[in-house]
């Protein structure tokens, strides 16, 4: 922990900062479903079940799809050319059930955490889930809220960049060159610090309690979870790459990496999103994201 | 003109020129704010009653009544409903503005944000949105913002003023020299629920820079009063 009080600081931080960079970069390379990119390498065939087991109480949902389709052209503004501004409404293209290194491949957790994976995941197969924090309109924690297929608008100021989520009015705010509390109390979404390494913001989160699962499927995480997403404007502006590395002393063997993208829509405009009435499923210009 | 001549010539500073003219030519809003002084009652400025048709009225009573019994359920904000407008900015809990020449944006954590667009007119047939629809214009050193479009399960105040669907709101904000304060002054028109439209002013206190909101979670205060299932 005391390596992350010096975030941006001291050389443990640029240390840390440097083997995050390194899982970053080959999460970078892996191929995502559906393929598409250009160093795209045959996509093994994706797990149905849990590490592929012959048991079909362990069958995984396999997600939305669609993270590397073309996109489509979007009436409105075009990207802002400027690489360091994110400002407008962004959407997660594609949607993973389960959170890991790849697409059917779990995170690296440690056995009695597959343990829990698994009771969860034998739980929604026989139509009982367990509830997480968002089904009891709780804010959707770290990191499963950027995994939300619901618009984010980016709002930037001079010391910070705000994330309003259209999913739960869930709103996150990155502190730039900010520093986390000694004092830090414990929340759903953390306490976030960024910094510009050139065109790109990476954002350090701690904090998290533990309330929250990982992913829809049930990954637990500790409130020791430690995370540095790194945000980059790719294609032209018209995507806005995510590097999201997790560390998790409690939970996982080692940090692993995944990378995610979000679509520029200058055609939304963020709506109520009121878990409490269940009013999750109204259509977005004609379009219902969630199932 | 010469300066103009230099100025092309750095390029893409030009462009960035006129926003940023504008955005100095008008006092900044941006900032965590917090009524001040609180009441739960949203008073007409011109200390005459609230103009409630007889029918609002009774309403009123009712809500007035029931919360001295401690009997709130008519407050959906209970049941974390939100709270609409301007309810929302009186609550005693701090709100932030966010000023960009596009828009101003009104968030707390972790309530419901609401966006005011310059440049746009309101939209007139919509489906109602418990905060509304805004559209933003400066006047002057003010900003005026107009909305409508609400849902009419919410109440104007924490006393629990009704209203209905017909709801417009127009507010104008204004700061104090030295920026510290800020003043709201809201003309309330609903010809369902009053026989005039009428006024109210609110003031609020700028926060230090520092400030950081907090996460508050509305679910779980009553997740820990809810009967054990």
């Amino acid at each position: 922990m005391g390596v992350l009080l010096k975030w941006g600081c001291g050389g443990a931080a640029i240390a840390l900062t440097a083997a995050l960079a390194a899982g970053a970069a080959s999460a970078q390379t892996a191929t995502r479903e559906g393929g598409g990119g250009q160093n795209a390498r045959p996509a093994p065939p994706r797990p149905k079940t849990l590490f592929n087991e012959p048991d079909p109480t362990l069958a995984l949902t396999p997600g939305f799809g669609g993270a590397n389709a073309p996109l489509k052209p979007r009436p409105g503004a075009p990207p802002n050319p400027d690489p360091k501004n994110f400002e407008g409404v962004w959407w997660l293209r594609g949607y993973e059930f389960m959170l890991g290194p790849e697409p059917g491949v779990p995170a690296p957790l440690k056995p009695e955490y597959i343990e829990i994976l698994k009771r969860r995941i034998r739980a929604k197969n026989a139509g009982n889930p367990e509830t997480d924090t968002s089904t009891r309109c709780l804010p959707h924690g770290m990191p499963r809220l950027m995994e939300s297929p619901y618009p984010i608008e980016i709002v930037q100021t001079a010391d910070r960049v705000t994330l309003l989520h259209e999913v739960a009015h869930n709103v996150r705010r990155f502190y730039i060159n900010g520093q986390h509390p000694k004092d830090l109390k414990e929340s759903y979404l953390g306490h976030s610090v960024a910094k510009w390494e050139g065109d790109t913001l990476v954002v350090d989160t701690i904090g998290v309690n533990g309330k929250s699962f990982i992913d829809d499927e049930g990954e637990a995480h500790s409130n020791k979870i430690h995370l540095v997403e790194r945000f980059k404007k790719i294609d032209g502006g018209r995507q806005l790459q995510m590097v999201m590395t997790i560390e998790d002393p409690v939970t996982l063997e080692k940090p692993y990496s995944y990378t995610r993208s979000y679509e520029w829509r200058p055609d939304v405009r963020p709506s109520e999103y009121i878990c409490e009435e269940n009013n999750r499923n109204a259509p977005v210009n004609g379009v219902t994201v969630a199932k | 003109m010469k300066t103009i001549v230099k100025l092309m010539a750095a390029g893409a500073a030009v462009a960035a020129l006129p926003a940023l003219a504008q955005a100095q030519a008008h006092p900044d809003f941006s900032g965590a704010w917090q009524v001040s002084p609180y009441s739960a009652s949203l008073t007409p400025s011109d200390g005459k009653p609230v103009p409630f048709k007889p029918e609002a009225k009774k309403v009123y009573d009712a809500h007035v009544a029931a919360a001295a019994k401690g009997d709130r359920k008519w407050d959906e904000t209970t049941i974390c409903i939100p709270e609409g407008l301007p309810r929302l900015m009186n609550i005693n809990e701090p709100f932030e503005i966010m000023q960009k020449d596009r828009a101003l944006y009104f968030v707390a954590q972790n309530r419901l944000p609401w966006r005011a667009y310059f440049n746009e007119t309101l939209p007139t047939d919509v489906d109602p949105f418990y905060l509304g629809y805004h559209v933003a214009k400066w006047e002057g050193s003010k900003v005026v913002i107009e909305s409508n479009g609400f849902r009419d399960n919410t109440v104007l105040d924490d006393k629990g003023i009704p209203h209905s669907e017909k709801l417009s709101l127009k507010q104008t904000y204004a700061l104090a020299p030295g920026g510290k304060t800020m003043t709201v002054t809201t003309r309330i028109e609903d010809p369902d629920t009053f026989t005039r439209p009428w006024t109210a002013t609110k003031t609020y206190k700028k926060l230090p820079a520092s400030f950081q909101f907090p996460e508050e979670v509305c679910a779980e205060k009553l997740e820990s009063t809810a009967p054990k299932r």
